[in-house]
């Protein structure tokens, strides 16, 4: 009996062993759905031959994409142009939507829910609510395209992050027209400063900035630009530093954590906020803007045209001055995302491809300054075509005609920017984040 | 015989009872809307208090609950009683209060002080203040913020681009002037100010001078006479505005937006990505706050029946002497303030299109014309970078255009099924006025305006945008929305003209045998065509330049008031001045045209 009984257990774990590794391969074919198992097959293939299904996939049809960027209603006419070099009867009808107010998160949930959605892809920041809103509830699919992963010596398969489009700066920069000077990264919250910078609240890139401030890496930058002031500046920020060195401890922090929170706390109980970085550039570039500064995105110097009172001249940016200390602002990517219910798979993997493989693809942010491809080989192609380090120089390549518009790039700004994590930015969302909510935002003098 | 009677089962009985209720048209009509109307109010409420309990992935919830889906409390419980309570709601609420009353008692003051002068007075050129006076209620609400803007910042106290003020003339108006409860106050204030003027312009264009004068004769003083008499019989309309502006107030999104006050609804959108069970909380509470406007408004109407005289027509109305001068002075005043609340805005805009940077007046003080351009009308390409963010001239900008008709498409369905849906249930609750049904149709209807519109639109979002049922982004959900938000535009109008209609000119038709349709198409809709036709026109007007409403139903290019609040807030100010300049032409043709084909008009010829 007892042998009998033996017989039956092994028989039986044996059975459910069959079944648990059959069923769990099962479960992972069931996983892969119509996108997901598009864009497995697509992340084999070279851009030529998604080009060639995009065609048979799209041709006639229109073509919704949502992103953070207003740039992807340039980047979609020269995809279509693209295609029409290999089929020059193909036409596509393009729309480009730019949410602003952090609503693409909604909007991208609420079109995630349909069967087949409208969007075909995204291209969004802040990897905080992207993991948590969008990949984990899987709304978004990661693709990589074959010849950006060989690009950067990895594979699909081997590749752990997000599809990056580009790395952009955003940057503090002073109008020019008086003598003031920032120096040091606490000049920026000095008593009587105010900042112009978007609402945290309304771009949450800025608050992911914030929140890096308190990593161990970004803290210590902070500490040693506080360690660079002179004994009297220090004094007017150490009040602030005691104060918050209590809830450095409470959250977790190291050592350095309450320089971070001093800062944070001086910066958002001083920025002056703003609807968007165009606004506050406008309001740079005009020389009754004397010594006010902000914290924009550098490439909105781009938008700038010279009349008598507004000149590119009118700004500096502070981290290219002589003896500038500390961090010169932030970067954030802007990542790329087929839709789980895209409509056009095959299209959204092509122009996804075409915008991080292709010179032209990338041209509506690579023509100007302060985006940074992640593609290096693209990146090098793209300087050798728009010449960004030299991009304020007047015809002669001798004369500065416009300083503020010689990017130094992408491996100049690294060290010197506040780059976002993702992980790091959800871990302290909750910790970090509810603390700063419960700061004071400037309202006014 | 009365065997007979007897042997009538009751089932026929009730049947014949039932065939009887339904061969009378309205009682059809209000069955049918009683029936819509509760679902349509009741499924968004219920839709958003099911999301406050809600666990929303990435957000509070989720991380205070430790779960990524299921139901909850603690959204609850953290705006309520957690360290963020005061910024999060108290303080909001407050200030949404505050602007709402100040709003009520500046619109009243300054649309019934118009009022009067431009009806019950002598004063001179009232024809042009009647009509002008009305531009602010036609612009969106937000555009006279980004005026406010553009004409008081200063880089000196704001920290932004000198507005014109500055930038010309060196002043600097302080920091309440320019950002917060104020400006807010007074921009709404301006722009609700036409509801408070037409309301009650109508009571004191028909009322009863007598009353004046015999308190005159007995030389009562003539502070008295307005506190005792004038007032009292404008009380019901300044009672309606007060429940009209409220809603309105309490719902506007843009205003306290661009002005920096912080309020329920600005609060809804900024807790919106972190804390959205919370923030559907406080779409609740305004909800709550629509429900109060109701009762009170039930009340209102109830205390109306004490100023029934006011409504009769009087034989005199005899008009106020200014003096010689002071007819003059006064308009001269009125024509200068409406300047500024009407006529700068527009020119302000048509300005703004030829500026070469966003709030760039180089022109305005050197005269140089290199300081002008062209470039935001007639750019052809967006390859070519010219300081327009990858954005064609207006001329050739699709997005634009689409958007134009989307909001073309968007109003005029609304207006018209908004309007002939509210004339039909005007018509059926004046005929069954006593009814407890009708009443209760009536109040269920009017309930979706009075609460704001941005719990309205956060309700429908939440409503329509789930697996099974998904319509957003598309023209339909606007349409619906936008439909049951307007339908007591044109209730309201065709049940207070149906009341004025006497019983006896239907029931002689209907002695002639003449049908519903025929009865309702030939004799009470052609006589009282002009207050119908404002019950259309008014949503479409409204629908026009609605942003609150719709912003959370669609992306910005798919209707005019999304992508221009999107070019306002992206600092292109040049595309969403031209954007308001075309609003404002199409309104202005299509109330000529009307007014020209029918008669009716906004202001209802109150300027005489």
């Amino acid at each position: 009996m007892k042998k009998f009984t033996a017989m039956v257990m092994v028989a039986l774990i044996a059975t459910l062993m069959v079944f648990a590794q059959g069923g769990s391969e099962e479960v992972k074919e069931v996983e892969l759905s119509r996108v997901q198992a598009i864009i497995k097959e697509a992340e084999g293939m070279t851009l030529s031959e998604l080009a060639q299904k995009a065609i048979e996939e799209s041709n006639g049809k229109t073509f919704y994409g949502l992103g953070n960027s207003s740039r992807g209603k340039t980047a979609l006419p020269n995809f279509i142009a693209y295609l029409q070099t290999i089929d020059p009867s193909y036409t596509l009808t393009p729309e480009w939507s730019q949410p602003k107010n952090n609503s693409i998160f909604t909007m991208l949930a609420a079109d995630g829910v349909k069967a087949e959605g409208t969007y075909a892809m995204t291209l969004i920041q802040d990897g905080n609510q992207i993991e948590s809103k969008m990949v984990q509830t899987g709304l978004l699919d990661r693709f990589i395209p074959k010849e950006w992963a060989e690009a950067n010596g990895t594979t699909a398969e081997e590749y752990d992050g997000y599809l990056p489009l580009q790395t952009l700066n955003k940057v503090f920069m002073y109008n020019c027209t008086g003598s003031k000077s920032y120096d040091n990264f606490w000049d920026f919250v000095a008593p009587g400063e105010h900042g112009l910078f978007m609402d945290v609240d309304s771009e949450v890139v800025g608050k992911n900035f914030l929140y890096m401030l308190t990593s161990p890496q970004y803290a210590k930058e902070v500490k040693a630009a506080y360690d660079a002031l002179s004994a009297e500046e220090k004094a007017v920020f150490d009040p602030t530093i005691k104060a918050v060195s209590g809830d450095a401890e409470g959250l977790g922090l190291d050592e350095n954590g309450k320089y971070a929170l001093a800062w944070i706390k001086l910066w958002v109980e001083s920025y002056n906020a703003q609807t968007d970085d165009g606004p506050i550039c406008n309001t740079l570039v005009d020389k009754s803007a004397t010594d006010q500064f902000g914290l924009i995105v550098y490439s909105k110097l781009r938008s700038v045209q010279e009349s008598d009172s507004v000149s590119k001249n009118n700004i500096k940016v502070a981290a290219y001055e002589d003896g500038y200390t500390g961090l010169g602002g932030y970067g954030y990517c802007h990542y790329l995302f087929v839709t789980e219910n895209s409509p056009l798979p095959w299209t959204a993997c092509a122009f996804i491809a075409y915008m991080v493989e292709e010179v032209d693809g990338f041209s509506a942010w690579g023509k100007d300054i302060g985006g940074y491809s992640s593609n290096p080989v693209l990146a090098e192609k793209n300087e050798e075509k728009f010449n960004h380090k030299v991009g304020g120089m007047a015809e002669d390549g001798v004369t500065v005609k416009f300083a503020a518009l010689n990017d130094r790039g992408y491996e100049w700004w690294a060290p010197r920017l506040v780059l976002e994590d993702p992980e790091y930015c959800a871990s302290v969302s909750f910790t970090v984040g509810s603390w700063i909510d419960m700061l004071t935002k400037y309202s006014g003098k | 015989m009365a065997q007979r009677q007897l042997s009538v089962s009751p089932m026929r009985l009730r049947w014949n009872k039932v065939k009887t209720f339904l061969s009378k048209p309205y009682n059809v009509i209000l069955l049918i809307m009683g029936i819509v109307v509760t679902i349509s109010t009741i499924a968004p409420f219920i839709a958003i208090v099911k999301d406050t309990f809600e666990i929303h992935p990435g957000t509070i919830d989720a991380f205070l609950s430790k779960k990524n889906s299921g139901y909850t409390l603690v959204n609850y419980i953290d705006l309520f009683t957690s360290r963020l309570a005061k910024t999060n709601l108290w303080i909001p609420l407050w200030n949404t209060l505050l602007l709402a009353f100040w709003t009520c008692v500046f619109a009243i003051i300054f649309g019934g002080t118009t009022a009067f002068l431009v009806t019950r007075t002598n004063m001179a050129w009232k024809k042009y203040i009647s009509g002008i006076f009305i531009f602010p209620y036609i612009m969106p609400q937000w555009t006279l913020a980004v005026v406010w803007q553009n004409l008081f910042n200063s880089n000196a106290v704001t920290g932004t681009s000198n507005g014109l003020l500055a930038a010309l003339f060196g002043i600097n108006m302080p920091i309440w002037w320019c950002k917060g409860l104020f400006p807010s106050v007074v921009v709404l204030g301006m722009h609700y100010a036409p509801f408070a003027y037409i309301l009650i312009g109508g009571i004191f264009k028909n009322m009863d001078a007598n009353l004046e004068e015999a308190a005159t004769i007995l030389d009562t003083p003539k502070w008295k006479t307005m506190f005792r008499i004038t007032l009292p019989m404008v009380k019901p309309a300044i009672l309606s505005t007060l429940l009209l502006v409220l809603g309105g107030a309490m719902g506007s999104y843009p205003v306290p937006h661009y002005l920096g006050l912080s309020t329920l609804s600005t609060k809804y959108i900024s807790l919106n990505s972190k804390y959205t069970g919370e923030a559907s909380i406080l779409a609740i509470i305004m909800m709550l706050f629509g429900v109060i406007i109701m009762i009170l408004n039930q009340f209102s109407l109830t205390s109306r029946k004490n100023y029934t005289t006011v409504t009769g027509k009087s034989g005199q109305t005899s008009k106020i002497n200014l003096g010689k001068a002071g007819r003059y002075v006064i308009a001269v005043i009125l024509v200068i303030l409406t300047f500024f609340t009407s006529i700068y805005p527009i020119i302000s805009f048509a300005f703004e299109t030829f500026l070469p940077n966003p709030g760039d007046y180089s022109f305005l003080y050197t005269g140089n014309t290199d300081n002008l351009t062209l470039k935001w009308w007639i750019t052809s390409e967006n390859q070519t970078e010219n300081g327009m963010y990858g954005q064609m001239g207006m001329l050739y900008n699709k997005t634009i255009w689409n958007a134009y008709k989307g909001t073309l498409l968007t109003a005029i369905a609304c207006s018209l099924i908004a309007g002939s849906v509210g004339t039909l249930l005007g018509y059926a609750v004046s005929k069954q006025r006593r009814s407890k049904w009708a009443n209760y149709v009536n109040s269920m209807a009017f309930l979706p305006y009075l609460m704001p519109s941005i719990a309205v639109g956060v309700a429908f979002f939440i409503l329509f945008s789930g697996e099974k049922l998904n319509l957003y982004n598309t023209y339909t959900l606007l349409i619906i929305v936008g439909t049951i938000k307007y339908i007591p535009f044109a209730s309201r109008n065709a049940l207070n003209s149906m009341l004025q209609l006497s019983g006896e000119i239907e029931e002689a038709a209907i002695i002639q045998d003449i049908p519903w349709t025929k009865r309702m198409t030939r004799i009470i809709i052609p006589i009282q065509k002009s207050s119908i036709i404002s019950g259309f026109l008014l949503p479409f007007m409204t629908c026009l330049r609605e942003l609150s409403l719709f912003m959370l139903l669609c992306t910005q290019g798919f209707i005019l008031s999304t992508t221009l609040d999107y070019f306002d807030e992206m600092g292109l100010y040049a595309f969403s001045s031209g954007i308001n300049l075309i609003l404002i032409i199409t309104i202005l043709v299509f109330n000529a045209l009307v007014n020209k084909l029918t008669g009716a008009s906004l202001d209802s010829g109150i300027g005489g």
